[in-house]
């Protein structure tokens, strides 16, 4: 089935972001392992990865407002509400786990690729039902 | 919500994928409107209603 144009421009920017986000990290991780940065520069370098994963958030937003398939856009809605549930059921069920048991510490950095982990299981379930 | 789409696409001889195109929508969208596991806008009800020359109405109905 041939992609629309918004979902076209939708992967090329995510996956422009992903490789900045791959890049950044890269550097960064670098960066901080060979000239171990200090001061607000070493807040202003730990930050960047980040900015390339705000750059994804932003791009899921073009793609809503660019997607002119209001059934398209709708299934990508229910895969992000999938994601979002999913996301914030098993940090819950961590924290809990976190307060009162030795499990070890979610690092929150693991929230981003957790909630694409849950709109990518979801999506395949989502298009079976409408096909 | 029911509706008479299959009828009106078979009276013109089109395919899912002939409406989808005419609609600029996927061949998914017009099968989930079809089958009625998905309620169009209004807007898209009245670009349905109009490429079939007759009115929305006519197409959908929300009697069970």
């Amino acid at each position: 089935m041939p992609k629309s144009v918004a979902t076209r421009r939708y992967i090329r920017r995510f996956a422009v972001a992903m490789i900045a986000y791959i890049a950044l990290i890269l550097i960064v991780s670098t960066c901080f392992h060979r000239l171990h940065p200090m001061g607000p520069f070493a807040y202003l370098l730990a930050v960047l990865p980040a900015l390339a994963i705000i750059g994804m958030i932003v791009t899921v937003g073009l793609y809503l407002a660019e997607e002119k398939d209001e059934f398209q856009r709708n299934l990508f809605v229910q895969s992000m509400l999938w994601g979002l549930g999913g996301v914030l059921a098993v940090t819950s069920v961590w924290g809990m786990l976190e307060s009162f048991t030795p499990i070890p510490h979610f690092e929150p950095t693991w929230t981003f690729s957790l909630f694409w982990i849950f709109v990518g299981i979801s999506s395949p379930f989502l298009q079976k039902r409408y096909r | 919500m029911k509706n008479r789409l299959r009828i009106l696409r078979a009276e013109r001889g089109w395919s899912q994928a002939d409406l989808a195109e005419r609609l600029e929508v996927s061949r998914q969208s017009v099968n989930a409107v079809e089958t009625g596991k998905f309620d169009p806008s209004l807007p898209l009800a009245f670009k349905l209603a109009r490429l079939f020359s007759t009115t929305i109405e006519a197409i959908f109905t929300d009697e069970p």
